[in-house]
């Protein structure tokens, strides 16, 4: 039997067909960096294909090679380390969101991971698929700015790790180089007392991207700040992590804190009028859900 | 590039000779002619291609069919016996929870995953699980009278 596929879209009596390309099923890291150094420009590494296999179907994009990460082994684990937690590439965002260890080590994760599209696509969609896809709405890069992650990347070049913050470089660009791949994840582990929050706000309907997104992690000592941070998805065109907030540390969460905050986070995003609200408007509503994330966490409610 | 592989679809072992771009959905509907499989969004949106992989639901309309390979495939097809429907179908009948019926297999299907994956799922958990689903009818009340039918189903099943 044969699918027609030299056929003309519409032949097969559903509207969109994917353009012929050859599925490529490295056994290993090397083997599969190997084949992207070889076919450059025309191939692209798959994961979960959510976006990839959709934006080939509308034929916004095609390669003529995809490398499948799927058949190498070991690239899906969630494993506890005496420092942190590292997540494979390839586990998927159910299963980090259901991951009763990322639950209970990171509930902040474990949300921005479980508000994504559906439960198929979380089914489907991989972490390092999300991260190296960059969009700058995605809620997971908020969580892990705010938690210190640091990204695994692997290329012909070797082995080498990039912090978070420096992960994100523009919209839909990343500190990945040609032909490298994105490997794991590492959440440290957080001081005892400390807390992190995960908010998403959706001004369409609930399954949809978010307006924005904000993760906030503080750290206490004598019920004064200790550290704090605050990121920002959907307001740029990368995620925002907040900077210059050493000035809290020491202080206690008091209005006038609070106020200097929203005044850095007001400098620092630079939001763009669409469809899910004006400028104006996403910057009144990072406004209150920075304030409700540090009110969260200044209850101990998150 | 073409090949040939085979899937585990229903319980069966099927031989398809497929090509590397060709979606899941498009093994199932067009090679295998199991059309409860439909495609709706085809950005994995609405539900209507929904299968289930592993007892997982996925959309079929966005997985290569390559991927599928080593994993056990159902569809609405694999869930009565041909005769009888299956308990969360006649649920649906019961509960009149369709309309056009164009969503029904997707919807079938997510609550079959749902309720073996949480036997008693509050009402927030019910609309979270299928809020991936869609139903433009918006028989969306009656689905989820539905499930707690099918729900009661279950549970008498098996303490028969």
């Amino acid at each position: 039997m044969t699918l027609g596929k030299d056929k003309t879209i519409g032949d097969k009596g559903h509207s969109m067909t994917i353009r012929s390309f050859d599925l490529l099923q490295p056994r290993s890291l090397q083997e599969a960096v190997e084949l992207l150094h070889k076919h450059g420009d025309d191939s692209r590494a798959i994961a979960g294909g959510t976006t990839l296999v959709i934006l080939m179907k509308q034929r916004a994009l095609h390669y003529s090679y995809l490398v499948d990460l799927h058949s190498i082994p070991g690239l899906a684990d969630i494993k506890t380390e005496s420092d942190g937690v590292r997540i494979g590439a390839l586990a998927t965002h159910r299963l980090v969101e259901t991951s009763p260890l990322i639950r209970q080590a990171f509930p902040a994760v474990s949300r921005a991971f479980g508000h994504i599209g559906n439960v198929r696509v979380r089914q489907t969609a991989s972490v390092g698929g999300n991260l190296a896809h960059a969009d700058y709405r995605l809620d997971p890069p908020p969580a892990l700015l705010a938690l210190n992650a640091e990204v695994s990347v692997f290329g012909l070049q070797g082995a080498r790790t990039v912090p978070i913050k420096k992960f994100f470089q523009g919209m839909y660009e990343t500190a990945l180089g040609p032909g490298e791949i994105l490997v794991d994840v590492k959440i440290p582990f957080t001081p005892e007392n400390s807390r992190a929050v995960y908010l998403r706000y959706t001004a369409l309907a609930a399954n949809d991207w978010p307006c924005l997104g904000v993760a906030a992690f503080l750290a206490r000592q004598n019920g004064r700040c200790k550290e704090l941070r605050v990121a920002l998805g959907g307001v740029a065109a990368t995620p925002v992590l907040i900077g210059g907030l050493e000035f809290a540390n020491d202080q206690t969460l008091d209005p006038g804190v609070i106020n200097r905050l929203l005044e850095l986070v007001d400098q620092q995003i630079s939001p763009f009028s669409d469809l899910r609200g004006s400028e104006w408007y996403k910057r009144r509503m990072a406004r209150l859900f920075v304030q409700k994330a540090l009110k969260q966490l200044n209850n101990g409610t998150a | 590039m073409k090949r040939d592989i085979t899937l585990r679809v229903n319980g069966r072992e099927e031989n398809l000779h497929i090509d590397d771009a060709d979606t899941l959905l498009d093994a199932l509907r067009d090679g295998l002619k199991l059309w409860s499989v439909r495609e709706g969004c085809g950005v994995g949106a609405c539900g209507t291609c929904t299968v289930l992989m592993d007892g997982k639901p996925v959309s079929s309309c966005f997985l290569l069919a390559v991927r599928a390979r080593g994993h056990e495939i159902t569809t609405l097809e694999g869930l009565g016996d041909g005769h009888v429907l299956h308990s969360i179908q006649q649920a649906f009948v019961e509960e009149r929870a369709l309309q056009c019926a164009y969503c029904t297999p997707g919807f079938v299907l997510s609550v079959k995953a749902l309720l073996d994956e949480n036997p008693e799922p509050s009402d927030d958990e019910i609309r979270e699980y299928l809020s991936g689903n869609l139903c433009r009818c918006a028989g969306y009340a009656d689905i989820l009278r539905a499930v707690r039918s099918a729900q009661e189903k279950r549970r008498r099943a098996q303490t028969a």
